[in-house]
Formats: structure tokens, C-alpha cells, sequence
């Protein structure tokens, strides 16, 4: 369901999501994406900025419920603007991102 | 720190646009899904949601409430499930035209006092199945009862699989934070059932909107209708639910030669014809010095009216009338009264009824609903071409007939669309079908009239209309 490559030199996680990210879906895989995102700040305060890029890929998604999308916007606000991209949607999912308005506060594509 | 209304907006439209972006991924099968569970549930809850609607109210009776409950969900349901909103919705290979549905976005909808839960449900139901999120602000004389109507549907909703979200309320009282709601660039539609000062302000805030505002509902026996048939039809329409239906009768228009049938009739049906004095004494009552409606005798009982007026009538009356000359403000019951109060009128000959029934019409209830009895299909193909209503309900109550889905076959919707006259840009009993966005997929088919034609002849100055049209019907 997610999967996780760091480049370090590059300072950049990709997450790779999968499936179909319901609001069971989205639920649990929460809890690994923030502890991954704790690990990469060195603490667990969300309120300490990211600085790394952060890109969640979604090549193998093919549904994403609002739950999903709050989780984006959570990690938008944990990193510089510009520094989260959603990368890989087919134009579904595209739209889908585009009607929740998140292509205003970052890169999807 | 506390959250400022402008952010509290924001937090609610922005749960609403979540849940858009989910929902437009459904199709049909699963949006159907969900709207037969809402509507269930929406059904077996009917009895509890309007005794609970009268009790918090204080307004009409709680069987009506009852039966609007089941318009409001099974009738509407029954009307709208086989209906096709999502995707493909028709492809004509002749014209070569597909049209495609898209949800609106999130819809703001206002509910009344005088039929709060059934609204509430009625608009739950088509704002689902379409795929928009639906934000409901209650009247505050209502907000309980609307409170728990909401609730049952949205469990039932999101059991069903809906997105999070799909179905918010917003706390009641505060009209500053209504009006900020309807004024959210994100919110893509507002359906607004109730006062003037309401729906006007639905027009005003910039989004698009669908308002459905006060009657003045006009009804007109012929000489060639039965009357009691009539009559008791009108006493149905009038007392259901004691008169809260905005389509509900307002004022009875007959010819000279049939007055003392009609009356007789009503009087044998238990309604009371007032006397001039106690007309005064109901007037002050019922209307207000600005003539509006006083929201304290809507939906009450004759017994409860006659008590607050300081009038005695008959025990049983189902329905007070009062004979009055005028319309306007002079005569203060011609104005729109939802509780059983009706004018009554008897005009020298069929024309002066019918200018009557046209000034009645047009004293706050254009594009509204009207009502004829007759017999003769003249009178009443005459008496419709000049009434400005969306609804013209013929041998029917109105009540009941405008709401549709009992008495014929308009679409059930408890919003009534008025036209332009109601500020309305439809006169159609609002449905499942106005919360799309239909898109068309048009296929190249040449016009071979227009391309086959000398177009040359077209920058010709000196060439007139009639040789164009010659040109452009020319058979090849």
C-alpha cells in the first residue's frame, strides 16, 4: 500500500502509494507516512519544517477519498512551499485533486 | 485563539470541496446506492421527525408533517432512482449529441420552519444523488428537529459509502453567517426555501441560486365546476398541515351567480364566513403593519387563530373566510397567510374574476402556483394564459398538486421553482436533474442549408433577406 525511497543526496522522499486509498485505506497508512516524516525532521513535532522534498507518487492509485486529501494537505503544511509534489495521477485523479483545490497550494501533475 | 466566522467559512466549504472530489469519482451504481439507503432511512424515521417537527415548532399537524415526510424521501426517491446523473447520460447517433453530467460542487440549502424535515431530507436526497455535498443551515425555530433529520441521513449516507462530509449542517441564528456562506466563491449553488429577506439575499451574494420565496396563491371556481367537489378539495389543500404548504390557496375567486352555492357549500363543509368586524379583528392578527405574514399564527389551528383574534366561531371550523372588495393594501388577508385564513371573492362575471385572480396573483406570489375548477377546457386554457405561475394546477388542491407526485405528475420537489417573476431562472418543480452540469459532446454534422448556400450572396449589400432565405431553403 506505501512504500518509501530515500535519495539522500538529493534530499528528496518518494512515497509510492497504491490501490485504492479509501478512508480505511488512508487511516492506516497515516500513521506510517507521519512516523516516516518524523524520522527524516529528527523529531516528532509536526510544527518543525521539513526540508527535504517530499513526492507522493501515485502511479498504482486509482481512487483517493477526502480523508487522502487532508492527509496531503497535513504534509503540505509541514514543508516549504513548493517542496510537496503529487506526481504520476492519471487525469482521474487529476481532476479529483484539481476540484479539491490542492493544485493551489502545491505541484500535482 | 477562537476561529474567526471567515475561518469557520473556510473550514466548513473546504470539509465540502474534500468531500466533492471524492464523490465525483462515484458512478452511478454506487451514488445510487447510497441515495436508496438515505431515502430508507430517511422513510422509517417519518412519524418521529414530525412529531418531533410540530412539538419543536408549535406549527402545523403532525400526521401532514408526516405525509410530507413520505413525499419528501419515498415519493421523491421513486422519481428520481431510475434517473441517470452521473456520466453518459444520453447519446442521440442522429444529431450526434452526448451529453454528460458533472456535479455542481458544494450547494448551500436554506430550510424553512414550515416544513423542516421533509426539506431538509427532499434536498439531502437530490443533492446525492447529482454527487454535490450539501450544506444545510436550518431555521432557528426549527434546528432540532432538522438537526436530527440531518443526522439520519448522513449515518444512513455514509454507511452506504458516501464521502466524509458529503451531508454538514451549520449551527442556525446567525444571519451574518449564512449570508458569509452564500457568499463563498466555493460554494457552486444555493437552493433557498423560505422569507423574501432570504432568498433575496441568496440573489445577492454573487453565487448562483435557486430561490423559492413566497405565494399568493389564487384559485378560481368556475360556473362550470362541482362545487363541492371543489370545495372540499380546497378544504384538504388548506388545512393540510394547517396551511404551511407556500402553494396552498390564499384567496377563493367566484362569479356572482355562483357565490351563495359556494358559500353555502363551505359553510355545509364547516368553514366560517367572518363578518366585517371580526375580518378586523383576524387582520390584526395575521398580518403586520409592513403586510407580511405574523409568524405567530402560521400553521396554527382556526381554534388557536380565533382564540389569539378574540373571535368566537363554531367548534370543528375547519377554515376561516373572509369576504373582502379589494386587493392590495387596503385589505390586508389578500396578502399571502399559510394557516387556514382564506379571502374569498365574488366578482360580477367570468373577466372581472379572472382580473381579480390576476391581481391577487401579482400581489407577491408572481410565478408561484394558481388553482382552477371548471369544466370547460376555454375557461381553462383562458385562465391559464394569463396567470404568471409555474403551476397551474387544474381540479386539484394546490397544495398538494404544486408540490407534485400525488395529484399528477409533476416532479415531487418541495422547492418550487417561480420563474423570473420569483427572481427564479426555472419555473420546473426543482429536481435531481437542475444540480448537473450538462455537458455536451457535439459530433460533426454539417448544416448543408447554410454550407451548400452561395455564401457570396452574404456580403452582398444589395443582396435582401427574401433572396437569402430563397438561397438558404434552396433544394439542390
Amino acid at each position: 500500500m506505501l512504500k518509501f525511497n530515500y535519495q539522500k543526496a538529493e534530499k528528496q522522499l518518494t512515497c509510492y502509494f497504491a490501490g485504492r486509498l479509501d478512508t480505511i485505506a488512508s487511516f492506516n497508512l497515516s500513521d506510517e507516512l507521519y512516523a516516516k516524516l518524523n524520522t527524516l525532521r529528527g523529531t516528532d513535532d509536526p510544527t518543525v519544517m521539513l526540508t527535504d522534498k517530499i513526492n507522493f507518487d501515485m502511479t498504482e492509485v486509482n481512487y483517493i477519498a477526502s480523508s487522502f486529501i487532508r492527509i496531503c494537505v497535513t504534509v503540505a503544511k509541514q514543508v516549504p512551499r513548493g517542496n510537496l509534489t503529487i506526481v504520476n495521477c492519471d487525469p482521474f485523479l487529476k481532476k479529483t485533486f484539481k476540484i479539491a483545490g490542492l493544485d493551489e497550494i502545491m505541484i500535482v501533475t | 485563539m477562537a476561529e474567526s466566522p471567515d475561518e469557520k467559512a473556510d473550514r466548513i466549504i473546504g470539509k465540502a470541496i474534500f468531500a466533492a472530489a471524492e464523490f465525483q469519482q462515484f458512478d452511478q451504481e454506487q451514488t445510487d446506492r447510497i441515495v436508496e439507503a438515505v431515502y430508507k432511512a430517511g422513510l422509517n424515521a417519518r412519524i418521529s421527525l414530525a412529531k418531533h417537527a410540530v412539538e419543536e415548532t408549535g406549527m402545523g399537524i403532525w400526521e401532514h408533517k408526516m405525509w410530507k415526510n413520505v413525499i419528501a424521501t419515498q415519493l421523491v426517491y421513486e422519481s428520481i432512482k431510475d434517473v441517470k446523473t452521473v456520466g453518459v447520460i444520453s447519446a442521440d447517433p442522429i444529431t450526434g449529441i452526448t451529453e454528460i453530467a458533472q456535479p455542481l460542487g458544494p450547494i448551500f440549502a436554506v430550510t424553512p420552519v414550515t416544513n423542516p424535515t421533509s426539506t431538509a431530507m427532499f434536498k439531502i436526497l437530490i443533492c446525492l444523488k447529482t454527487r454535490n455535498p450539501i450544506i444545510i443551515s436550518s431555521h432557528r425555530g426549527a434546528a432540532k428537529c432538522t438537526t436530527e433529520a440531518v443526522r439520519i441521513c448522513y449515518e444512513a449516507a455514509l454507511a452506504a459509502g458516501a464521502p466524509e462530509d458529503c451531508i454538514q449542517l451549520i449551527p442556525s441564528g446567525s444571519r451574518d453567517f449564512t449570508q458569509l456562506i452564500m457568499a463563498h466563491p466555493k460554494i457552486a449553488l444555493i437552493l433557498a426555501t423560505g422569507g423574501t429577506g432570504l432568498v433575496k439575499a441568496a440573489y445577492s451574494s454573487g453565487n448562483p441560486a435557486i430561490g423559492v420565496g413566497p405565494g399568493n396563491v389564487p384559485v378560481f371556481i368556475d360556473g362550470s365546476a362541482d362545487i363541492p367537489f371543489a370545495v372540499s378539495n380546497i378544504i384538504a389543500s388548506k388545512t393540510f398541515d394547517n396551511g404551511t404548504i407556500c402553494a396552498s390557496e390564499q384567496a377563493i375567486v367566484v362569479e356572482e351567480k355562483t357565490e351563495q352555492l359556494v358559500r353555502e357549500e363551505f359553510e355545509r363543509q364547516n368553514c366560517y364566513f367572518l363578518t366585517p368586524e371580526e375580518i378586523a379583528k383576524v387582520e390584526k392578527i395575521a398580518i403586520t403593519a409592513e403586510m407580511s405574514m405574523s409568524p405567530f399564527i402560521v400553521g396554527q389551528s382556526v381554534a388557536v387563530i380565533a382564540q389569539k383574534a378574540g373571535i368566537t366561531v363554531p367548534e370543528g371550523t375547519k377554515i376561516l373566510l373572509a369576504k373582502l372588495n379589494g386587493v392590495g393594501k387596503d385589505f390586508p388577508l389578500s396578502h399571502e397567510i399559510l394557516a387556514p385564513i382564506l379571502a374569498f371573492y365574488s366578482a360580477k362575471d367570468h373577466n372581472a374574476a379572472i382580473n381579480l385572480c390576476i391581481d391577487l396573483n401579482y400581489l407577491g406570489g408572481i410565478g408561484h402556483s394558481a388553482g382552477i375548477y371548471a369544466n370547460d377546457e376555454n375557461t381553462i386554457m383562458k385562465f391559464s394564459l394569463l396567470i404568471n405561475a409555474g403551476r397551474i394546477v387544474v381540479n386539484t388542491p394546490t397544495s398538494q398538486g404544486a408540490v407534485g407526485g400525488t395529484f399528477n405528475l409533476l416532479p415531487p420537489s418541495l422547492t418550487l421553482g417561480c420563474g423570473t417573476g420569483g427572481k427564479n431562472i426555472t419555473t420546473e418543480n426543482i429536481t435531481a436533474k437542475h444540480l448537473i452540469n450538462v455537458q455536451r459532446v457535439c459530433r460533426r454534422r454539417l448544416n448543408h442549408k447554410f454550407i451548400d448556400a452561395d455564401q457570396k450572396s452574404y456580403f452582398d449589400e444589395n443582396c435582401e433577406e427574401s433572396v437569402l432565405t430563397l438561397e438558404y431553403h434552396k433544394n439542390h
